[in-house]
């Protein structure tokens, strides 16, 4: 547990450094979470309770509907803020799955702790509001990419910024994240060497 | 010793000699932890090498003739097929939930899981007809479909942990007649598949 709240505090610090005071009421909401392959921790319809902080393992934030479409929107994996974001914030009921993709292990804070401390510590509610502009931020970039980029760009930008998960996680989640059918992502994958 | 003998149509006739060994209660929990690790060794096989592998290494052949890493997880997929459909009605149609307890294989079904086990079955078994796939495969397809099930399989041993493994009994693939006990099919498919991802594994360049 010191171990994984040493990582944890590494990441808000590098969102935004929290006082002692801040760091010690936040650091005592977390408790350790660990799940298998392949479960789903956050189902559509449902309250999302927890902000996850991932220690091991992937997971994928996805769209799944009564038409069988699939979409997988965001990959989380160590060290960083997983669950469904704007379920949790808003506390309306998910649009979206949260599932593990790989053996995983977390910290997780219940919403009802997080507000609190977010109502009363203004340092805290700070670094919230950073972490999730700098979450925006990326999402926007990704929609520009998404729109803008061919299939081949879309697929060397996931391997230049995520090598790792290739490795990790069944293609074809990598493929969906990417709008992409089989047969072009195995054509791009005989060209590169991962 | 139990000996039996079948001639049906499509299979051209054979005789199981089997030795009847005392089968002990297993604790089912562990039972469903070690067949889980195994499936997720394999899925891990799969994402970790054969996915990124180059199409044209997945289907070459064996340095000694044998089966490409395709046709392994190809010969894996159609058995697949066949049982991962009928593990999940077995376990869907059981209305009562059974937590904990234990589970004793069937004196066949202990057999065929030793048999396929390739730490005890030593023996080169020769596949039956429509279970030997061609050489034209699809690598990264085949690979893709391996994983697919083999998730599926992962997410049946969790439904598992809440069913009796004696409570359904599912035909065998090549003899349709003879059904054997869930918690044995489970045994044997996932045995089954260790056996052919350690073919596979054979097969890999190594770095």
């Amino acid at each position: 547990m010191a171990d994984a709240l040493l990582q944890l505090r590494r990441l808000v610090d590098a969102v935004h450094p929290l006082s002692a005071e801040d760091w010690e009421v936040l650091s005592g909401i977390w408790t350790p979470f660990s799940a298998g392959r392949k479960e789903v921790l956050t189902t559509e319809g449902t309250m999302e309770r927890y902000l996850y902080f991932v220690m091991e393992g992937v997971q994928r934030v996805y769209y799944f509907d009564d038409q069988d479409r699939e979409a997988t929107l965001v990959f989380t994996y160590a060290p960083s803020f997983g669950g469904v974001l704007d379920a949790l914030l808003l506390q309306q009921p998910s649009r979206y799955f949260y599932e593990t993709l790989t053996p995983s292990s977390f910290l997780r804070a219940s919403y009802v702790e997080l507000d609190r401390l977010m109502q009363a510590r203004p340092g805290i509610a700070h670094m919230v509001r950073k972490g999730l502009t700098h979450a925006l931020s990326g999402v926007l970039e990704r929609l520009a990419e998404l729109q803008c980029y061919t299939a081949e760009e879309k697929f060397n930008k996931v391997l230049q910024r995520s090598p790792h998960i290739f490795r990790l996680i069944p293609h074809k989640y990598i493929a969906n994240y990417l709008g992409m059918d089989a047969t072009n992502f195995s054509k791009l994958i005989n060209k590169q060497r991962i | 010793m139990l000996v039996f003998t079948k001639n049906g149509p499509g299979v051209a006739g054979y005789i199981c000699c089997i030795k009847i060994v005392n089968m002990k209660a297993v604790d089912k929990d562990r039972l469903l932890d070690d067949l889980g690790k195994l499936v997720d060794d394999h899925i891990q096989s799969a994402v970790a090498v054969f996915q990124n592998m180059h199409s044209e290494l997945l289907v070459k052949p064996a340095v000694n003739g044998g089966w490409s890493i395709a046709q392994c997880l190809e010969h894996l997929n159609r058995y697949g097929n066949y049982y991962i459909p009928l593990i999940r009605q077995g376990l869907a149609r059981q209305k009562e939930l059974t937590t904990g307890g234990t589970f004793k294989s069937g004196v066949i079904g202990a057999y065929f899981t030793r048999m396929m086990d390739p730490d005890k079955g030593k023996k080169k078994m020769r596949a039956f007809k429509e279970y030997i796939p061609g050489v034209e495969l699809d690598g990264h397809a085949v690979v893709a479909e391996f994983i697919r099930q083999q998730e599926m399989l992962l997410t049946c041993i969790g439904w598992a942990r809440r069913a009796d493994l004696k409570g359904t009994r599912i035909p065998v693939s090549i003899m349709k007649w003879l059904k054997l006990r869930l918690g044995d099919v489970l045994q044997f498919v996932v045995m089954h598949d260790e056996r052919h991802i350690r073919q596979a594994k054979r097969n890999c360049p190594m770095d």
